[in-house]
């Protein structure tokens, strides 16, 4: 069986070997040789990023800048943040380091970031080869300040065994909103405590999805000049979530056991959610904790505007502003970008690349039949993250007024806006 | 150092005045500088991880920061003291901080006091309850707070378990902006109980023996003894303990913390949120180090003052045996 399946990915590969070599000759970028030696500091958070991130290393010192090198440094995620604020504050930021979407306006309004975009231009990069979620947060008027490492885009994760069990088809990439709210009431069964869906908790997995289907930018503009939840399409999502909460289709934060999308999906690997909305980075807990069937599917589309949106976050690789070699980080870091530097992430499966070349050889890293590709279809009509650090708690604090006290969403909503009103014009 | 003090104790006369302040005779002056060689290393090390940073509190509370060393502080004179006393979330933790202040301390004190009580009598496996009830205090506050959380969960925790029968079973103790202080408060009693149990046994054994023979004799009634008797007697370690607990209440961050991190932290509309939580969010997430520093200067001042009046107030009912005050 796994003999004949590598078979048929060989086979796939063999069809698709053209078409993948053309579409690497368009997307391509192309890494260029460094003009000065020089020692880089670099830190990430992820250890499993860190093994690929120094293969990367190695193939760049070897292939592009004999003279170069990259001190790679793992700070875990915990550490992540106050290390890095402890170092802005002392002036001393690593020369490269991965950033987030929701942290990135921060350091970039302290100008402590490097603008690539003439780095890019010089490497002839077209910077709209990447989707727009992923590269949007990190633009500053038109300016690209980095490049992005990986995306992950949401997707409804349901189990197969409960679809079944209530005789129901198998939903499919162009289901509704209505689908899913007929499936959801079909799935639930208060007496067995078992509930029909979780897809409200958090920004990333949670209601800014559904928001973003209707076609507004959740919580807050792409500009942050305002607060949008109080926008029609804002309300639409929000009173469509809630209705499903009030008919019992849906558990409240306290059933759940917390405001986090883990909480959510906790509840679905122990079987008492059919439903829950996961990121692409869930699936190797799928593949290894669940005890039943299961699949993915995109996002149901919004009835009116038909669309399926999936908030996308993309990890950043950005530079330090006071950097002593800002070319060669620069260099690096398109390195980092190109097809050669990205590569090593695609074959090591999990992480999606940012690198659009890449994306079936990320999906076949799976080696599964379930629909890995709904995340990466996810990726074409995305919504990049708006919030950013300084807005707090208040994404979370929404999501227990209404789902755990069951406060009216008008009610909750006005009051999330009189806080982020607040924070946005104190930026 | 040897002959450093040796020199110094042979020195000339003229010399030897401009080290009179350490003492009259060669001999006390030597004394002493070996006192300050001793407590020296203490108070450097106090000064250079404590001192530097209040002092650098007190210029940063006069600036407006966002922690960045390519953006230097910018001098703003006492604006962000100006803010603070036009600012509502300032005003909401400062009432946070009060209700666990009044939440926590009286129950806390009388709590201990009773198992104290309890405690000081001949009583079979004593050791091990005194043993039982210090565990807390011991406990690492994270993981003791996690578990607490646990037991206060809406659905499937012990408290509503217990609660179902009178109907309470449903209550959402971790969201619910008028429920949340309880919790915080049952954590923070049931972790400093058993340090207040041990100053209070430690008080109780104090107080000598024939007192209490005496006024048996006399026909006092258990009550009246321990009115008449215990609680007198006992008023310098009551006095100690409310000091250091109300100290202990201005302070509380982790509880609050840890409760509220799987929900919002410091408790929707930041029911919950205490001074220090106030303080770290606005350093740390909102990333303005001067208004945080501001903050901090100004719960320094209220645990100062609220202590300054609790030693003013001591000369009314603190009774020391010793006539010392």
């Amino acid at each position: 069986m796994k003999r004949s399946l590598t078979l048929f990915l060989l086979m796939i590969i063999a069809v698709f070997g053209v078409g993948f070599a053309q579409a690497q000759d368009d997307a391509v970028i192309t890494p260029q040789a460094c003009a000065e030696g020089g020692t880089l500091t670099m830190r990430v958070w992820d250890e499993n990023w860190a093994v690929v991130i120094q293969q990367a290393i190695d193939l760049w010192k070897a292939e592009y800048c004999p003279e170069g090198d990259v001190v790679l440094e793992v700070v875990p995620w915990g550490q992540y943040w106050d290390l890095l604020r402890n170092n802005a504050a002392a002036g001393d930021l690593p020369d490269i380091f991965n950033i987030s979407q929701d942290r990135f306006p921060f350091y970039r309004d302290n100008e402590a970031i490097l603008n690539m975009q003439p780095y890019f231009d010089a490497a002839s990069i077209d910077t709209t080869l990447w989707g727009s979620g992923m590269v949007d947060p990190y633009r500053v008027e038109g300016d690209l300040y980095a490049a992005p490492v990986n995306w992950d885009t949401i997707a409804i994760f349901y189990n197969v065994d409960m679809y079944e069990a209530a005789g129901l088809e198998l939903p499919t990439d162009d289901w509704t909103w209505d689908d899913f709210a007929e499936d959801a009431r079909a799935l639930t069964n208060a007496e067995a405590d078992v509930y029909g869906a979780a897809v409200y908790s958090e920004f990333q997995a949670g209601y800014p999805n559904w928001i973003a289907a209707t076609g507004t930018e959740p919580i807050v503009d792409a500009a942050r000049t305002e607060c949008t939840l109080d926008n029609e399409g804002s309300l639409e999502a929000l009173n469509f979530l809630n209705g499903l909460y009030t008919e019992g289709v849906m558990p409240s934060i306290s059933t759940l056991g917390g405001t986090s999308a883990d909480d959510a999906f906790n509840f679905w690997l122990s079987q008492r959610v059919a439903m829950v909305s996961g990121g692409s980075w869930k699936l190797p807990a799928a593949f290894e904790q669940t005890t039943f069937n299961w699949d993915v599917v995109q996002l149901p589309r919004n009835p009116e505007t038909e669309r399926s949106r999936s908030i996308l976050h993309s990890v950043g690789y950005v530079a330090a502003a006071n950097t002593d070699l800002p070319d060669l980080a620069a260099n690096f870091i398109v390195f980092l970008a190109s097809d050669e530097g990205q590569r090593f992430f695609a074959e090591a499966g999990g992480v999606a690349p940012a690198n659009p070349g890449l994306q079936d050889e990320w999906v076949a890293a799976f080696d599964s039949e379930k629909n890995i590709q709904a995340f990466v279809n996810a990726t074409v009509d995305s919504q990049g993250v708006t919030i950013f650090s300084e807005l707090g708690d208040v994404p979370n604090e929404l999501v227990i007024n209404i789902f755990d006290l069951n406060m009216p969403v008008e009610e909750a909503v006005s009051q999330a806006c009189a806080t982020i009103d607040e924070a946005l014009a104190g930026q | 150092m040897a002959t450093r003090t040796s020199k110094l104790s042979t020195t000339t006369p003229a010399s030897g005045r401009a080290w009179r302040w350490l003492g009259a005779t060669p001999m006390a002056r030597r004394r002493a500088l070996w006192g300050i060689a001793l407590v020296a290393p203490n108070v450097l090390g106090l000064l250079f991880f404590f001192g530097i940073p209040v002092v650098m509190a007190f210029v940063t509370s006069l600036t407006e920061w966002s922690g960045f060393a390519n953006r230097p502080p910018v001098f703003v004179g006492l604006e962000n003291f100006t803010r603070l006393l036009g600012d509502g979330d300032f005003w909401q933790a400062l009432g946070v901080t009060t209700s666990l202040l009044l939440l926590t301390v009286p129950v806390g004190m009388a709590l201990a006091l009773g198992v104290a009580l309890l405690l000081n009598q001949k009583l079979q496996g004593r050791a091990i309850f005194r043993t039982i009830y210090f565990l807390p205090v011991i406990t690492s506050t994270v993981a003791a707070t996690v578990v607490w959380t646990w037991i206060f969960q809406p659905r499937y925790g012990l408290v509503s378990a217990a609660l179902a029968p009178f109907g309470l079973g449903d209550l959402n103790w971790l969201t619910r902006p008028d429920l949340i202080l309880i919790p915080v408060a049952v954590v923070v009693i049931w972790q400093r109980l058993g340090f207040d149990m041990i100053l209070f046994l430690a008080g109780l054994q104090n107080i000598p023996r024939p007192l209490y023979e005496a006024a048996t004799i006399d026909g006092a009634s258990g009550w009246q003894r321990f009115r008449f008797i215990t609680l007198p007697l006992l008023s310098p370690t009551t006095f100690l303990i409310g000091v250091l607990a109300t100290i202990g209440a201005f302070q509380i961050f982790d509880q609050v913390y840890i409760m509220t991190a799987r929900t919002t932290r410091g408790g929707v509309g930041g029911s919950a949120t205490t001074l220090p939580l106030l303080l770290y969010e606005t350093a740390f997430t909102e990333s303005e180090l001067g208004y945080a520093s501001a903050i901090a200067l100004a719960l320094f001042l209220l645990t100062l003052g609220v202590t300054l009046i609790q030693l003013r107030l001591q000369r009314r009912w603190v009774y020391y045996e010793s006539g010392a005050t």
